[in-house]
């Protein structure tokens, strides 16, 4: 599958003319998902996708275009048309494809044993998941998603600047939302595993996370409004990350659009807190050998002991700041040209567990989940208002359910406040990989009443 | 353009259907597209690169009582389709025999053309198109920083041929310009945003200039740089008309979707003929609004587009739904089955949902109010349909003092639940706007299209930071 696809693309670029640079990539994708629902099949769908993408670069100017039909005649029209594209864009010498050799794949992102579950195994999987959820009983009243679902994905890519490689991974996850229901009020909440194969996965486990986490929800009320110190659980940390991850973005920094912008060097956070992308980490969801253009993935620190320590850059940003791309570059697929963005990010974990940071907190406002950081949160300004859903904390343990509560601050505020960061780290596939962990912040505004 | 009707012939349908249902399938479909589209950004004074291309694929679905079968591929060809047809059929096993009805061609009474196709025009002058925007916002304000300008364009072509003789081609364009624009002054930075969409051509253009778009983007943004941090509690709250479509829409809109209702996971389950908002509400989804972003002829699953009320004075009325859940709970189709793409199944999904015009003043609202907020654009949200519960940011707001209009403030968040909120609406102007999203629900984003007119809310709780 890899080879034929990259002979492809070396037709593609063998057709570049003069100086410019052409550099296609191409996806092949297989893909099933299977759903539960009232200990049926609810619905089962398998695929198979792929396309490519070409990106030429002339004179400083780029253009792209991609095409599902991967006809000889297509393809080359294709080429034509992001050269076309090219045409039209405002020259700036940071547009440069990266150079390269012949790229190594990363051997542990596929394991043969994947081959092994047939569509009757995945079924079960996905059956068992709805069944251990719904065992749990009262207050759980149902289940809404109960889904199994796996792909295998081949990425390869070449370019006239010597880049050339493919790999091959494969990835099995199970989701599953439970609903919990008493006194008419009504709760739900996400359990969720991912593995690289899905006799990895943990059916159980992800069950018992939705209902506990649904259960624990039922009946919450408005807090009163006050400051308090505030647990994120590690879903919610997820979400945090994710607004950091904006403000750390090269992209983001040069286009003035980062609260972090020339701040590089500066403390802001305790020695503690060391925020790290690692893109070659294997337990993380978004490893992969090389990125979105190429560049070989590696370890970025961003924090370093609570000292900013850079950003994260593909070969665009690493050009404009004289600096090396950290591998960043960023692909949703054949349909989009490189962008930027975190690979499996993650707070080092520290000492303690969630039990010992509830009871280091005493009285805080536990998040379990945040609504609304797309629009909540705001990297620019530093903002951070955001809905959330939890629990009070009291002498040291999970007390009553709190719903439509507001939890706000700002970014720096939240850093510095960071009293401690969990040992509970686990990666969760959201906007790439987070790093799911229990942190305690020093103190927020919670709104409510 | 070739539509993907031009694609797959009567021969290849049969065959590719009756594979589909050779192992006692109920229901078999093909819904096919093919998909062309542009974008090009501008981003700090620079054209980006321009983004072009062609996707397409098809998907086959077979169903058996609840139970759904679905394969798709992006290989066009006979073979491959029946390959596909074959996946999905072997994850069915019954004993129906059903028989392939003869194919004739379903239209759909209103549908929403082009009346310039953006493919007549290149590259040069979609450059032209957002350098206009760029400027006009930069000229707004010595405050402007940073301005980005996206246009994007697409051509969708679907064809949907099913085993009850059902045959449709559609072509949609969909075409939206957007604007964001960040000032700064004092170290104090804010954005502000315009970006209308519509079910159209490049006439978009005409109906919303590029320079008006730039303009609007840049003075929400400065407006904003004397905003003061949001106070936290509960407040009356007004939702300039075109702000709250999106509330009506998250909050109320998704737990009418009748696959939501039919798992119980709605807050509206069970409760078609209550009254559950106040007596000044009516809500609709409305798919055949003339060119509006979210409206189309067929849905994704060939059923005619129509409006469905959602609440009529206040009382819940019809849910939104596809073929299998209007199956599944018994009501009339409502048009409301979408996808994403071929890689998608059907669910049912909002068009356009608009809370239509009343009777009240929306200026007499504002001096009706001691202390409160005013809402002219809020940022995204996100619900929980089964508590009804929801969050959304304020992109752009002020406070009421004493009847009058005073300070922005920043950083706000509304919290609430669906019921709650529309049962504490107070009044209801009589303008009425629009806003263009995409909605995004089981990992499908959709355009879906937002309105509203001036309400004024009696209450709802304000996450913020201020006093």
């Amino acid at each position: 599958m890899s080879d034929e696809l990259l002979s492809l693309l070396d037709r593609i670029v063998a057709d570049a003319e003069g100086q410019e640079g052409v550099e296609a990539y191409a996806v092949d994708q297989t893909e099933t998902t299977v759903k539960a629902y009232g200990g049926e099949v609810e619905a089962l769908s398998s695929a198979r996708t792929r396309g490519v993408g070409v990106r030429v670069v002339v004179g400083g100017r780029v253009g792209y275009a991609y095409t599902a039909d991967l006809s000889e005649s297509t393809l080359k029209a294709t080429l034509r048309a992001a050269r076309e594209n090219a045409s039209v864009s405002t020259p700036d010498e940071a547009n440069v494809l990266p150079a390269g050799g012949a790229l190594e794949d990363l051997a542990e992102l596929y394991d043969p044993a994947f081959e092994v579950s047939t569509p009757a195994d995945k079924v079960a999987l996905a059956l068992e998941l709805e069944a251990a959820a719904r065992a749990a009983g009262p207050p759980i009243r149902g289940i809404d998603t109960a889904r199994y679902g796996d792909a295998v994905t081949v990425a390869a890519i070449a370019s006239t600047a010597g880049v050339r490689g493919s790999y091959r991974r494969c990835d099995a996850y199970v989701l599953v939302e439970a609903l919990a229901e008493a006194d008419g009020s009504t709760s739900s909440a996400y359990g969720l595993d991912i593995a690289r194969l899905p006799q990895g996965l943990d059916i159980e486990g992800a069950a018992r996370e939705a209902t506990e986490r649904a259960a624990r929800l039922v009946g919450g009320r408005k807090p009163s409004s006050r400051r308090i110190p505030v647990l994120l659980d590690p879903f919610a940390t997820a979400s945090y990350l994710g607004v950091l991850a904006e403000g750390l973005s090269a992209e983001a920094v040069q286009r003035g659009r980062s609260l972090f912008a020339g701040k590089v060097g500066e403390r802001l956070a305790g020695e503690h807190v060391t925020l790290i992308d690692d893109g070659r980490l294997l337990e993380g969801p978004a490893a992969a050998p090389w990125d979105g253009e190429g560049v070989l993935t590696g370890r970025t620190p961003l924090i370093s002991s609570g000292v900013l320590a850079g950003f994260l850059h593909n070969s665009y940003t690493a050009a404009k700041d004289g600096v090396a791309s950290t591998g960043n570059a960023h692909r949703g697929g054949y349909k989009s040209p490189p962008g930027l963005s975190p690979t499996n990010l993650f707070l080092e974990p520290g000492e303690d567990d969630q039990e010992a940071l509830l009871a280091r907190a005493g009285e805080a406002f536990y998040c379990q989940q945040i609504l609304g950081a797309h629009s909540g949160a705001n990297p620019i300004s530093g903002d951070f208002s955001v809905g959330a859903a939890g629990l009070m904390v009291r002498d040291g343990a999970l007390a009553e359910p709190v719903r439509e509560a507001t939890i706000a601050g700002t970014i720096p505020e939240m850093l510095d406040g960071l009293v401690a960061v969990g040992s509970d780290l686990r990666f969760l596939p959201f906007g790439g990989g987070m790093g799911g962990v229990t942190l305690l912040i020093e103190g927020m505004t919670l709104g409510g009443e | 353009m070739a539509s993907a009707g031009h694609v797959l012939d009567d021969e290849t349908v049969r065959a590719a259907l009756s594979a589909a249902l050779a192992t006692g399938g109920e229901f078999a479909e093909i819904y096919a597209e093919t998909r062309s589209g542009r974008s090009l950004r501008l981003d700090d004074g620079k054209i980006e690169e321009l983004v072009s291309g062609t996707d397409l694929g098809a998907g086959i679905r077979v169903l058996r009582g609840g139970q759904t079968a679905y394969a798709y591929t992006n290989v066009l060809a006979r073979d491959a389709l029946i390959e596909a047809a074959g996946v999905a059929a072997a994850a069915v096993s019954g004993m129906s025999r059903v028989e392939l009805a003869d194919l004739r061609t379903v239209t759909a009474a209103r549908l929403h053309p082009a009346r310039r196709d953006p493919l007549t025009v290149g590259g040069e002058y979609l450059v032209g198109v957002v350098r206009q925007a760029e400027e006009a916002a930069r000229s707004t304000s010595g405050d402007v920083r940073q301005v980005s300008v996206s246009y994007a364009d697409a051509r969708q072509g679907v064809f949907i041929a099913n085993s009850e003789g059902h045959r449709s081609v559609e072509d949609r364009v969909r075409t939206r310009l957007s604007v964001q624009v960040v000032a700064a002054r004092d170290g104090v930075v804010q954005t502000g945003y315009e970006a209308p969409g519509a079910a159209k051509g490049l006439e978009l253009l005409d109906d919303h200039p590029p320079q008006a778009v730039g303009r609007v983007a840049a003075e929400r943004a400065v407006l904003m740089l004397d905003s003061e941090p949001a106070p936290a509690g509960e407040f009356p709250v007004i939702l300039a008309a075109g702000s709250g479509g999106v509330l009506f829409h998250e909050a109320c809109g998704h737990g009418m979707e009748a696959d939501i209702v039919a798992k119980g996971a709605s807050v509206y389950a069970g409760r078609r003929g209550e009254r559950i908002g106040s007596q000044l509400l009516t809500g609709v989804d409305d798919a055949t609004d003339p060119g509006a972003w979210g409206s189309f002829g067929l849905d994704d699953e060939g059923t005619p587009a129509q409006r469905t009320v959602l609440f009529q004075a206040g009382v819940c009325t019809d849910y939104l739904s596809d073929r299998l859940r209007a199956a599944e709970l018994g009501i009339p189709r409502t048009g409301n089955g979408r996808r994403e793409s071929y890689a998608h199944l059907p669910i049912p999904r909002m068009t356009n949902s608009y809370i239509l015009p009343g009777q009240d003043d929306p200026e007499e609202m504002v001096r009706g109010i001691k202390r409160g907020i005013y809402c002219d654009a809020l940022g995204g949200g996100q619900v929980d349909p089964a508590s009804g519960d929801f969050v959304f940011g304020v992109a752009q707001a002020r406070m009421i003092e004493d009847g009058e209009l005073t300070r922005p403030i920043r950083g706000a968040n509304l919290v609430g639940d669906g019921p709650g909120v529309i049962s504490r609406i107070e009044a209801v102007g009589t303008d009425f706007d629009t806003r263009q999203g995409i909605c995004g629900k089981d990992g499908q984003g959709v355009p879906a299209g937002l309105g509203n007119p001036t309400l004024l809310i009696g209450r709802i709780t304000v996450g913020g930071t201020g006093e």
